[in-house]
């Protein structure tokens, strides 16, 4: 069973509440997303792991019994290319759940016409295998569901 | 085995979409798909998300599919156009 930490804080909504398809629709893989806190903030590993992707947009930490778990600094954010993100880590390094990996302000995203809604996704699981999935506020760090 | 050389065209390569589009289609077939980089490396399980994500294809940079079975044709075909969509 893996625990999977809230990347950044904010408002767990669901993965319905994301406004693009392959999210919402589930098509990369349950879980849920975060509506963040604006203002300047740090996105941090969901698991202890090594990070298998990193985009200044999006990351990827696969732990050590292979789950990978996806992280997405908001929606069409790809068309940044990267301004208004830092890389805190490197790809391939090995990071504790928790550990910061990009600095980014979800006020920014907002304010060049883009949602800054989080999603974060347990990879090739299966719907049932994500339990827990909390509501509402969260920090993060704070548990955001478990993948059985 | 069957096999398609395609050429990734979306700007995010085989990335987000595109990647989420192609497992989808992959894993209703009922046989095993393979997807290599066509300039070397191991082929990884087209099925897998992560593993796709891994794979890490990028825009202009050409993958081989392949397939065995019945009705592999036509899932390489689809799987072709996928993959090759701008």
């Amino acid at each position: 069973m893996t625990t999977v930490l809230a990347p950044v804080e904010g408002a767990a909504v669901g993965l319905a509440a994301v406004p693009d398809p392959v999210f919402s629709a589930g098509m990369v893989g349950p879980g849920t997303a975060i509506d963040p806190l604006r203002g300047p903030g740090k996105a941090v590993a969901p698991i202890a792991g090594k990070i298998m992707k990193l985009h200044p947009h999006a990351y990827v930490i696969v732990g050590d019994d292979g789950k990978g778990v996806l992280v997405h600094l908001g929606i069409d954010t790809v068309q940044l290319k990267g301004e208004g993100f830092r890389l805190l880590a490197t790809e391939g390094d090995r990071v504790r759940a928790g550990q910061a990996v990009v600095a980014w302000d979800p006020s920014t995203v907002e304010a060049g016409g883009r949602s800054p809604v989080c999603p974060v996704v347990a990879l090739d699981a299966l719907s049932d295998a994500v339990t827990g999935v909390a509501q509402g506020r969260v920090h993060a760090g704070d548990e955001l569901f478990r993948w059985e | 085995m069957g096999e398609r050389k395609v050429t990734v065209a979306a700007e995010v390569g085989l990335h987000a979409r595109p990647a989420a589009t192609f497992v989808q289609r992959a894993k209703q077939a009922p046989m095993d798909i393979a997807v290599a980089k066509a300039h070397g490396g191991d082929p990884v399980n087209g099925k897998s998300i992560l593993a796709i994500m891994g794979l890490d294809v990028r825009q202009g940079e050409t993958v081989v599919i392949s397939a065995e079975g019945e009705g592999s044709e036509e899932v390489l075909d689809e799987l072709a156009e996928i993959a090759g969509k701008p």
